[in-house]
């Protein structure tokens, strides 16, 4: 097996940015109905504590003879030598890949992408706003910031989801309320269980929850589906978090990860290299990027 | 850089001479069809050509290739097996071409595909004859002073040679009494005459100042609906484009086996399928927004980006749209458009 | 491998049996498939057939009959995975060129005469889609060899095919050959989908669409150009129709109320 690359920085550290190195899968379980839960780690395990990355990042993962596709990575590297990853059964390879066993091997090559700005976030109050699949990049941060939890300020974790059971890591998140380092607040659109002992609403609900926030000093974390940016962004702006201080991770259909197969690319940037972490201030300038008809007067 | 002269009649015994390099490939016209084909000699090229239909762009990264070898183990990359290649009669515009693929795939990350390619492929370009669809002075590129392995600038009697690169000097060294470096004045005379004459040799006028802000003030003009009820989708734009780089990667198998081979091809962001996400969300479903990234690639981000735009006035779009969307077309109607709400 | 062989179907509808004669004509690799595949039913290729249960259901043809309409169900009901393969079992095929113009039963009367039809009650030729849900499409008039061998390989490996969605004219530039349609002269490759290596450009004759159209064609945009090039507006009708089926019939509807056609 070849070497892997050791930090991101290090762009040209293999011979072939392009080949997969193989990592087994460990566990794997069900989240919801057709969310699954992974966990990998290489098959030649020597190099299973050298895979480094940041919150925010994603792999290229093969599955021998269907194809590649990207994934944010939901595990933080502040617990190394295992990534985890929460996978919607959507298309030919999650199908196929929900379909596979525990010790079943798959190619893994990366990571990829700018990742959050975490130097520039510490000692910062973090403010996350996760909405459905939004959680699988934002677990990474959250559990980050938990793993260091002195070197950054207030932390506030919002989660939405449709109903109770399409809850992501729902146990996990529960259990995060009892703690008091951070606050986390949780909301489903429908209470279809009649027991959701949460908010009922749609996650922008959530901020009535919130108490103070000193904006200025905030980074507000955005991922979810499309709809939800254009809701959460205003509110994100109206407690006075500056444009660039918002961060939003994208999501677009990829062939290659670094910078070569033109499927990312939203107008002049590409999501692999340039992102998935975009900052409001810079989505603002890509009008493509939200959808089309979105202006400043319904997202700012 | 260097420059050597050379009797125009002496090409012919230098390129017989060069290829015990490598294979030596030209312009050929075939029934209609032009293209970069492997020749034995100079007489069987056709030096007159314009334009071939697809770029050289086919020889540093093929219409579809195999990326890896696998099984159940794992990827084996496929790499080794391309042949070294001499390419003569490239011209400036094709040359501008490659150096926009270079920056690509060369820097960053670095393509291993690409590169092997590029390594092994000698550019012997050669000066041309624009016709009525070039626009090579608009972009800048009618003229080259990098990227190749040797240049020829036919002067009619002679040619100079400008030598671009150590390979090229190898060549050249192949067979040394051919070369002179005894250039005098008539030799300038005729160079910036030439120059001049090529000047006037123009019929397309595009301008294409201030683009970034023309597109920018566009985006949401009409002109690109109208456009989009026009175009096919057919994609010829990005095949032929010397600087479009996109593609696709697909894994076969071989039948009862799970050994197969992981392959790239041409992609084109015109194709509905290109945007397209598992679960069904296509980021650009119009047509409209396809060709509006399209033409922002070339004419918006590069520029914002290097200077200069993305296109290199080869005028294949000019000579391949069937409907007749292509950069001066889409840059006039920016230009004189009305924008939308 | 310890992956089971999947069990196979093959069935010919209304069409001329030329996609399945195409899965006989692989002939280097039809011990292969015979042996990574478990044949339960081919009526072209062997006698001892089963109808059971089946992964892969490879059907070809359209359908005219209410008979074969109750046969295809069935097919449907007992398959995994279920291919259309060819132009008539994918657009309904060039006994579909009319479709939906509401003179069907004229043209029955004309060939057919007063001849009272027994054996099934005939109806007009619909794609296989219009009755059942069809997995995967496997182009083509005939169907390509090797197009067909990957998606099949891919089956027997447990993956999903895949097959070209863009327009031929792709792969018209890929073996160089200069845009028919460009020179003014007719030519269907903008609105027909890849994969049969834009043979007949290659031979410097037009494409006649027999992959059939794509998912994202603009007959719209064809049509008026070749108005404009001096072709007879019903000529070109008739050349997009002839393997467009009944999905470029509801196309063509849609150019005829934008009144594209005045």
């Amino acid at each position: 097996m070849k070497k892997m690359c050791v930090v991101l920085e290090d762009r040209e550290i293999r011979d072939n940015p392009f080949t997969p190195d193989m990592f087994r899968i460990v566990r794997r379980y069900p989240l919801t109905n057709d969310v699954n839960f992974y966990q990998a780690r290489p098959v030649d395990v020597e190099e299973a504590l050298k895979f480094d990355y940041k919150p925010g990042q994603f792999v290229m993962m093969s599955l021998i003879g269907e194809g590649e596709a990207p994934f944010s990575l939901s595990s933080t590297p502040s617990r190394p030598g295992m990534l985890e990853f929460c996978i919607r059964n959507v298309g030919t390879l999650t199908s196929t890949l929900h379909g596979m066993k525990e010790n079943e091997t798959v190619g893994i090559r990366g990571p990829y992408g700018n990742g959050f700005p975490i130097d520039k976030m510490l000692g910062m109050d973090i403010l996350i706003v996760a909405g459905g699949l939004g959680a699988a990049p934002l677990r990474s941060l959250l559990l980050y910031i938990l793993d260091n939890r002195d070197q950054f300020g207030k932390l506030t974790y919002l989660h939405g989801a449709r109903l109770p059971g399409e809850m992501l890591f729902r146990e996990e998140f529960i259990q995060l309320k009892d703690r008091e380092d951070l606050n986390c607040l949780l909301a489903v659109d429908k209470d279809d269980t009649g027991k959701w002992p949460y908010k009922v609403g749609v996650v922008t609900e959530l901020f009535k929850d919130l108490g103070p926030v000193d904006g200025k000093n905030t980074f507000g974390v955005i991922c979810g589906p499309p709809a939800m940016y254009r809701f959460v962004t205003p509110h994100l702006v109206k407690l006075g978090i500056p444009k660039h201080q918002i961060l939003m991770t994208l999501e677009r259909r990829m062939k290659c990860g670094v910078g070569k197969c033109g499927h990312c690319a939203i107008e002049y940037l590409y999501t692999c290299i340039d992102g998935p972490v975009f900052s409001y201030w810079d989505v603002l300038h890509m009008k493509e990027i939200i959808g089309r008809g979105v202006s400043d007067k319904t997202i700012a | 850089m260097m420059i050597l002269k050379m009797k125009k009649e002496d090409l012919s015994t230098f390129l017989d001479a060069v290829k015990e390099w490598g294979e030596l490939w030209g312009p050929t016209k075939k029934d209609g069809k032009v293209s970069f084909s492997k020749v034995d000699s100079l007489s069987q090229m056709d030096l007159k050509a314009t334009r071939t239909i697809i770029p050289p762009k086919k020889f540093l990264y093929p219409p579809r290739f195999t990326m890896f070898d696998f099984d159940e183990n794992g990827y084996v990359e496929r790499t080794g097996d391309v042949p070294k290649r001499i390419l003569f009669g490239i011209h400036p515009c094709d040359i501008h071409g490659v150096v926009i693929m270079d920056k690509l795939f060369l820097e960053t990350y670095n393509d291993p595909y690409y590169r092997e390619r590029r390594e092994k492929t000698l550019l012997l370009g050669h000066s041309c004859i624009p016709d009525e669809k070039c626009m090579c002075i608009a972009t800048d590129t009618d003229f080259i002073a990098e990227g190749f392995d040797l240049f020829f600038t036919d002067l009619k009697m002679s040619y100079l040679v400008w030598v671009g690169s150590t390979k090229g000097h190898d060549l050249i060294r192949m067979k040394p009494e051919l070369f002179s470096r005894a250039l005098d004045k008539s030799d300038i005379l005729n160079y910036t005459a030439y120059r001049k004459w090529k000047n006037t040799q123009y019929k397309t006028m595009v301008d294409f100042t201030g683009m970034p802000d023309i597109f920018e003030l566009g985006y949401s003009s009409q002109v690109w609906d109208k456009l989009g009820d026009k175009c096919l989708s057919c994609g010829q734009c990005s095949m032929v484009c010397p600087t479009c780089n996109c593609y696709n990667v697909v894994d076969d198998v071989e039948l009862g086996s799970i050994e197969g081979t992981r392959d790239r091809f041409w992609d084109s962001c015109m194709f509905r399928e290109y945007s397209l996400v598992a679960g069904g969300h296509n980021f650009r479903e119009k047509r409209a927004d396809r060709l509006r990234l399209w033409y922002t690639h070339k004419l918006q981000a590069y520029i914002g980006e290097f200077g200069k735009p993305a296109c290199v006035g080869c005028g294949r779009c000019v000579a391949t749209c069937p409907v007749d969307i292509n950069v001066v077309t889409v840059a006039d109607a920016l230009k004189e458009q009305e924008v939308g709400k | 491998m310890t992956r089971q062989s999947p069990k196979v179907g093959v069935y010919g509808f209304t069409g001329c049996a030329g996609d399945q004669l195409m899965i006989l004509n692989c002939e280097d690799q039809l011990v292969d498939l015979f042996g990574a595949t478990e044949i339960r039913s081919f009526l072209m290729a062997k006698s001892d057939n089963h109808e059971g249960e089946l992964d892969v259901a490879f059907v070809e043809g359209s359908i005219s009959t209410d008979h074969q309409e109750k046969k295809l169900k069935d097919i449907r009901a007992r398959s995994k995975v279920l291919i259309a393969i060819g132009g008539c079992a994918c657009v309904g095929g060039p006994q579909a060129m009319m479709v939906g113009d509401g003179k069907w039963e004229e043209r029955f009367k004309k060939v057919y005469g007063n001849a009272k039809i027994t054996v099934a009650k005939p109806n007009e030729a619909k794609p296989i889609d219009a009755i059942v849900k069809v997995d995967i499409y496997i182009p083509g008039c005939p169907i390509d060899k090797s197009e067909f061998l990957n998606a099949v390989s891919k089956l027997v490996a447990g993956k999903h095919p895949y097959l070209y969605q863009f327009p031929v004219c792709n792969e018209c530039r890929w073996k160089e050959n200069p845009c028919i349609l460009y020179a003014g002269k007719f030519c269907g490759g903008p609105l027909t989908k890849a994969g049969c290596g834009a043979i007949c450009p290659t031979l410097g004759l037009p494409c006649v669409g027999c992959w059939g159209p794509t998912d994202d064609l603009n007959v719209t945009s064809e049509y008026q150009l070749l108005k404009e090039k001096g072709y007879d507006p019903d000529e070109v009708m008739k050349k997009l129709r002839k393997f467009g089926g009944a999905k470029l019939a509801e196309l063509v509807k849609d150019i005829e109320k934008k009144g594209a056609k005045a």
